[in-house]
């Protein structure tokens, strides 16, 4: 899976946000801290869930449980908006 | 062949199924040799009005039908803000007033009193206060400034001018009981200038888009006013945006 292009993601200083291009279906804003912007930087290229999350470790000081567990809830909210290509 | 038009410093040649765009963007038109030229062709204004429809459905209001020649407007001014990135030129959807050589821009989501706030406004300052743009100016980023303009896009009322005017200042505006005004940092006020600003349908134009709102923050003052309808809302707005940065 990975980001459609329709969908930009936006780094502020203390939080990431996925913008949509006109007509991409879904017109709102998604918000989220740094974790979604590392999440997302991930999905500019094709990857898995597991290859987030082995990621994730890599980079975040967090029990498996609590990454897996984050991923997973920011995977389901982008498949919700249309913005996976799978 | 079209008719050309002088809109935030570009020269534009406007070719239209319909002669109404022509009335509606008179205040603007010139001689001269266009920047670049739009053209609208039926399926323009089909785009259009099954956007409108789009919209009227998830807001879950009665579909609202208009006439080609109103649609065929919004097909023009959607073909120029896309070309308009190419000049660092932004639309932007809020109330642009002018007081003393300087632009306020007002914004918020629809229905919460924009063009009332701007209207408090000229009742506070009489001539003093020149309307650049009711509902969607143009505004250009320089090195070290941004510009608001006057178009022919100016909401229901029509209160515009032709005019380019430095921007001092956005306000997001929040309807409250009791007036109270604070600078915002760029961090708090993007999500909100993001959802203001047009965006574009091709990827690559909104990244140019999202880079122009992370230099707008950066350009001009950012406030959050909560306010009633009272003539003490536009006191207190004009007051302290005037004396801020």
């Amino acid at each position: 899976m990975k980001l459609k292009k329709e969908f930009i993601p936006y780094d502020t200083s203390s939080e990431s946000l996925l913008v949509p291009v006109s007509g991409a279906g879904f017109s709102g804003l998604v918000k989220g801290n740094k974790t979604l912007g590392v999440i997302l930087g991930l999905l500019k290229q094709d990857t898995t869930e597991k290859e987030i999350v082995s990621a994730m470790l890599a980079q975040f000081d967090a029990p498996e449980e609590v990454i897996a567990g984050d991923v997973h809830r920011a995977l389901a909210e982008l498949r919700r908006i249309g913005a996976l290509e799978e | 062949m079209g008719q050309i038009y002088r809109i935030a410093e570009r020269t534009i040649e406007i070719d239209a199924l319909h002669q109404f765009i022509h009335q509606h963007c008179a205040a603007y038109k010139v001689n001269g040799v266009p920047d670049f030229a739009v053209k609208t062709v039926q399926a323009d204004i089909d785009f259009e009005r099954e956007k409108s429809e789009q919209g009227d459905r998830s807001a879950g209001r009665p579909i609202r039908h208009y006439s080609d020649d109103y649609l065929e407007t919004l097909a023009v001014y959607r073909k120029i803000a896309e070309k308009m990135l190419e000049y660092d030129t932004m639309l932007f959807h809020g109330s642009a007033i002018a007081v003393g050589g300087r632009a306020y821009l007002f914004t918020a989501r629809s229905g919460v009193g924009k063009s009332t706030h701007t209207r408090l406004w000229r009742e506070l300052l009489g001539e003093k206060a020149v309307m650049v743009n009711d509902d969607k100016p143009l505004i250009r980023i320089t090195d070290t400034e941004a510009i608001v303009y006057g178009t022919p896009w100016d909401g229901k009322h029509h209160l515009s001018s032709n005019v380019a005017v430095p921007l001092k200042a956005i306000c997001i505006l929040e309807q409250a009981p009791d007036n109270s005004i604070r600078p915002v940092t760029r961090t708090d006020a993007l999500p909100m200038l993001i959802q203001q600003t047009y965006r574009p349908a091709k990827p690559a134009a909104l990244v140019k888009t999202l880079s122009l709102i992370d230099s707008l923050s950066g350009c001009v003052a950012l406030y959050r006013l909560g306010c009633n309808m009272d003539l003490r809302a536009a006191e207190l707005s004009y007051r302290t945006m005037k004396e801020g940065k």
